[in-house]
């Protein structure tokens, strides 16, 4: 370069990359999945990490290859773009999540703007104290009462098909249905369930639903904040109508012939106390607030993101209709493979040092659970869906974890103190759902028409970290 | 702290200090809960905080911040910006409460070296080695252009200027000058989010060792005046400086500001005709370009500061560990300290004449903050046996060269009025500098 200067030498050759976009939204091209993007190579061939493939389009569809190098290169990955440290290995994860004193869960405060103050950001005694007061009725005898509620409900959606004119969600041509099953059942589905176990009655839950819509898609600073912060205070004002009425007057959950179970859980809330004192409008709502939106979207990817990989893997979706209690494994393994939930901050409360890498007290460290899932050292092939892999517990999921005989849980609800206590319901509502969907879809496959494809046009596109949002199927009518 | 000297416990290579597990309980995030449901913040997006946008100019959404959330919770790049004049000179003057990152942690070789850069020999061989080049150093880069009637100011004359004092700072034989010039220029740009700048970054650490522990034996024997002579000659705790010691020292230092502020000056004086005739009118008013340059047109945009603790301000509670991003070009366009802060004003009137102190001010009158020199003394005068502060040395070399320039050649205009030149960020977080700076001019 003709600069005259004589030091000039590399000073001014631009990396090339960033003379085309010096911010953070570098255009990554698109991969065939389950390649990684070339980020180029240290001297002594250790692949470099770009920190700004992680907000990219193909991180979002294509996030395994990209995982791997974190996990093999650089375990505790400490992205200098966003201040975080990311922690990718399956023990590291696990780890961290038992010592909930060393990592807490404070930087969920991004939530709390639209949940309120809830569990997720307790730790320890107090966390434990306000966690069995909603725990207990999501596990258990009361949820086992519950479950003729939950198959009453996917019949009565399955049943209401017949009803629905919007093409988009139900169509008909040559006696081959074509069903959104997103828009027909899943996204629904999961919120009238929880609706039903709190007790809330039947004529809330399309109010529910449109809450539980605004307060997800206001979460974390969104464009839509705002909505989702009014959504939450009229879930409130709602809720706090039925909280003063129940203190006044419990109601009772019914099994199906009509005789009482137990208190339903508002009832019995409203007359806990905590600390001496009952338990305020205020953190009854917010609790709700959690379970509504702790319960929906997971669910909901989880029923999509499991019928989406079964019906990809029809030789493994005819072993389960030969074979009813393959469900459990099938649900299992989908979370495992595809999670609905990539994983949960921490802060370290303390100076930790990982794999050489120090920490700083009160850094944000991402726990990726997708990682984890997809980590070889525990999870052989990882990336196949497989249900009869013979290395995942798929037995009811523990706090403790599970390791033995070889076999390991998944990392989808977590584990430990804060292992996801809906883990159980959210198992019942995927696995009696699907029962009942398979009872009425005859033949059911994918219609390629209609979902989304890939890069090339051609494939599906895949279900990255993002699960699917909608899955169009086709059926024979009866 | 290094890694041996904490217990390793469990087979997956966590450790954690057993001794300072006793101190912290458990937190919760209800005390950060000011807002009961949360606050909105509709007028910006956290993405664009690393966009293009932002790199190219900051300064529209920095407003937005400044004028709407001065202490902005950013999810994700999971930091706080800090926007406002008085509060931003607040924490950088607060190291009780916030922590500085050496460069050394953020280009990932924390521990790599001891960090003399305040032990005062080092801090007289600099001084005395700009003071005494500068001019000759401005004239020679300027002589090289000046026949040709044209030149790329932020190359030709900018950076090359700010590389040619660092070299003789550092006095290294002619024949390695080129390679310890590259070297010091990757090793800068290393401290960087960017996985290719970090890793040559750390590469030319280690080449620098090489490259200069051979000057640094030599100089221990014969020492000069220069600052590895200097370096060499310090009587430290933990025995004499290594060729680390030295490297870890370069690395710490500013590098940037001179080179930046330069070159910004001079886009300033090229794009606002008005100035530029005072300037040219009265060579007194160069000084106060200076430091109208300093504020309008900053290149060390932010400082990063860690909260050391949990501590409360601008009506929230920061978290022990929260990055707060004092955003110094917000606050150097601050409308509540400067009058129409985004024009460039040689001699404007809300701005100190001389160094400030303490808070960032003088005779009452707010100075634009340039975070790589420094906060500003607390001292009422510098004390006689200290060479000047890196913030006048850097201000007093940025004068002497545009004075230089300014007798040297006459009508210099922009190359390319079509096509007017700007200051950008090469890359996110690096400096917002005019790179580019082609101009005419008649040689005198
Ligand atoms: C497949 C579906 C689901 C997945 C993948 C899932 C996953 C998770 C995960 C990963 C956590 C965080 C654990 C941590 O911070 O370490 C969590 C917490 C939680 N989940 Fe779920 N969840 C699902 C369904 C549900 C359902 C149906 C409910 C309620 C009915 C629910 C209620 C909650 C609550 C209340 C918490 C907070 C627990 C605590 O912090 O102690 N989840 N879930």
């Amino acid at each position: 370069m003709a600069t005259g200067c004589p030091f000039a030498l590399d000073i001014f050759a631009e990396p090339e990359d960033h003379a085309k976009d010096p911010g953070a939204q570098f255009d990554f091209p698109l991969m065939p999945e389950g390649q990684a993007y070339d980020m180029g190579h240290a001297p002594d061939g250790t692949p470099l990490f770009d920190p700004r493939i992680l907000q990219s389009a193909e991180f979002f569809r294509n996030p395994y290859p990209y995982y791997r190098i974190l996990r093999d290169h650089y375990p505790v990955y400490h992205d200098r773009l966003h201040n975080t440290y990311y922690v990718t290995r399956y023990e590291d994860i696990t780890r961290c999540y038992f010592d909930d004193e060393g990592f807490n869960t404070i930087p969920k405060g991004s939530s709390s703007g639209v949940l309120g103050n809830t569990q997720l950001e307790l730790s320890g005694v107090e966390h434990r104290r306000r966690r069995n007061l909603y725990g207990q009725h999501l596990v258990g005898q009361s949820l086992k009462n519950r479950i003729p509620a939950i198959q009453r409900q996917a019949r009565e959606m399955i049943e209401a098909w017949d009803g629905i004119s919007d093409p988009r969600v139900v169509s008909m041509a040559d006696g081959v249905r074509t069903v959104e099953l997103g828009m027909a059942f899943a996204n629904e589905f999961p919120i009238r369930v929880v609706c039903e176990v709190l007790g809330f009655p039947k004529e809330a839950q399309n109010d529910f639903y449109y809450w539980y819509n605004s307060m997800m898609s206001g979460l974390g600073g969104s464009e839509t904040h705002q909505q989702g912060l009014e959504a939450r205070q009229h879930l409130e004002d709602y809720v706090e109508g039925i909280v003063e009425a129940r203190r006044k007057q419990p109601t009772y959950l019914h099994d199906e012939v009509g005789n009482p179970i137990s208190k339903d859980i508002i009832s019995k809330l409203c007359e806990t106390k905590v600390d001496g004192d009952y338990l305020s409008t205020e953190e009854i709502t917010s609790n709700i607030a959690l379970v509504v939106g702790g319960g929906g979207e997971t669910t909901r990817g989880a029923i999509l993101n499991m019928w989406h990989l079964l019906l990809r893997n029809p030789e493994q979706f005819e072993a389960l209709r030969n074979d009813d209690s393959l469900w459990d494994a099938a649900f299992h393994e989908t979370l495992r493979h595809s999670s609905s939930i990539g994983g949960q901050p921490r802060h370290n409360t303390y100076d930790v040092v990982m794999h050489g890498v120090r920490v700083p007290a009160g850094s944000l460290m991402e726990m990726v659970d997708f990682s984890a899932n997809h980590d070889e050292r525990v999870f052989k092939d990882p990336e196949t869906f497989n249900i009869f892999r013979d290395d995942l517990y798929t037995g009811k999921i523990l706090r403790s974890g599970y390791n033995k005989d070889g076999r390991r849980n998944h990392m989808a609800f977590g584990v430990g103190p804060h292992l996801c206590p809906g883990a159980w319901i959210s198992h019942q509502e995927a696995v009696e759902g699907s029962r009942i969907l398979l009872k009425y879809l005859k033949n059911p496959r994918i219609n390629m028409e209609r979902m989304p494809k890939d890069t090339d046009g051609m494939s599906l596109k895949p279900l990255g970290i993002v699960s699917v949002r909608e899955l169009h199927l086709d059926y024979d009518l009866a | 702290m290094t890694e041996s000297a904490l217990p390793v416990i469990g087979a997956n290579g966590v450790a954690i200090p057993e001794g300072t597990r006793g101190d912290a309980g458990f937190r919760t995030y209800e005390v950060f809960q000011r807002e009961r449901v949360g606050q909105s913040t509709p007028k910006i997006k956290p993405a664009q905080l690393v966009s293009r946008e932002f790199a190219d100019n900051p300064y529209p959404l920095l407003a937005v911040l400044r004028e709407n959330y001065p202490c902005y919770r950013d999810w994700l790049n999971n930091c706080f910006w800090i926007t406002r004049y008085d509060d931003v000179t607040s924490i950088l003057t607060d190291g009780a409460n916030y922590e500085t990152r050496s460069k050394a942690w953020r280009l990932g070789i924390e521990g790599f070296g001891r960090d003399l850069r305040t032990a005062l020999p080092v801090l007289t061989a600099q001084a005395n080695a700009w003071d005494a080049s500068c001019r000759r150093l401005a004239e020679s880069a300027i002589a090289d252009f000046a026949r040709r009637g044209e030149a790329d100011l932020a190359t030709e004359f900018a950076a090359r200027l700010n590389m040619q004092l660092w070299l003789a700072m550092l006095d290294p034989p002619a024949e390695s000058a080129p390679q310890v010039a590259a070297l010091l220029w990757r090793l800068h740009r290393g401290v960087s989010w960017d996985p290719h700048a970090r890793w040559l970054g750390a590469a030319a650490a280690d080449e620098l060792v090489a490259e200069l522990a051979p000057l640094l034996e030599a100089r221990r024997q014969a020492p000069g005046g220069d600052l590895i002579s200097a370096v060499a000659g310090l009587e430290l705790e933990g025995g004499p400086a290594q060729p680390q010691d030295l490297v870890a020292t370069l690395l710490e230092m500013d590098f940037d500001t001179l080179h930046g502020a330069l070159a910004n000056l001079w886009l300033a004086l090229l794009t606002n005709a008005e100035e530029f005739d005072k300037v040219r009118g009265d060579s007194r008013c160069v000084k106060l370009a200076v430091l109208e340059a300093f504020r309008h047109s900053t290149p060390m945009i932010a400082a990063q500061r860690f909260a050391r603790h949990e501590v409360e301000r601008f009506g929230r509670l920061i978290p022990k560990g929260g990055l707060l991003v004092c955003s110094v070009a917000a606050a150097n366009r601050d409308p509540r300290v400067f009058a129409n802060p985004d024009r460039f004003i040689a001699g404007r009137k809300d701005i100190c004449h001389r160094e400030a102190r303490g808070q960032y001010r003088a005779d009452g009158l707010a100075t634009g903050i340039t975070p790589g020199l420094g906060p500003p003394t607390k001292h009422p005068a510098v004390p006689e046996d200290r060479p000047r502060s890196l913030y006048a040395l850097t201000r007093d070399a940025v004068i002497t060269a545009s004075g230089a320039l300014l007798e040297a050649v006459d009508d210099m205009v922009l190359a390319d009025e079509a096509k007017p030149p700007s200051a950008i960020c090469r890359r996110l977080g690096e400096m917002h500098a005019c790179w580019h700076l082609p101009v005419r001019f008649r040689p005198r």
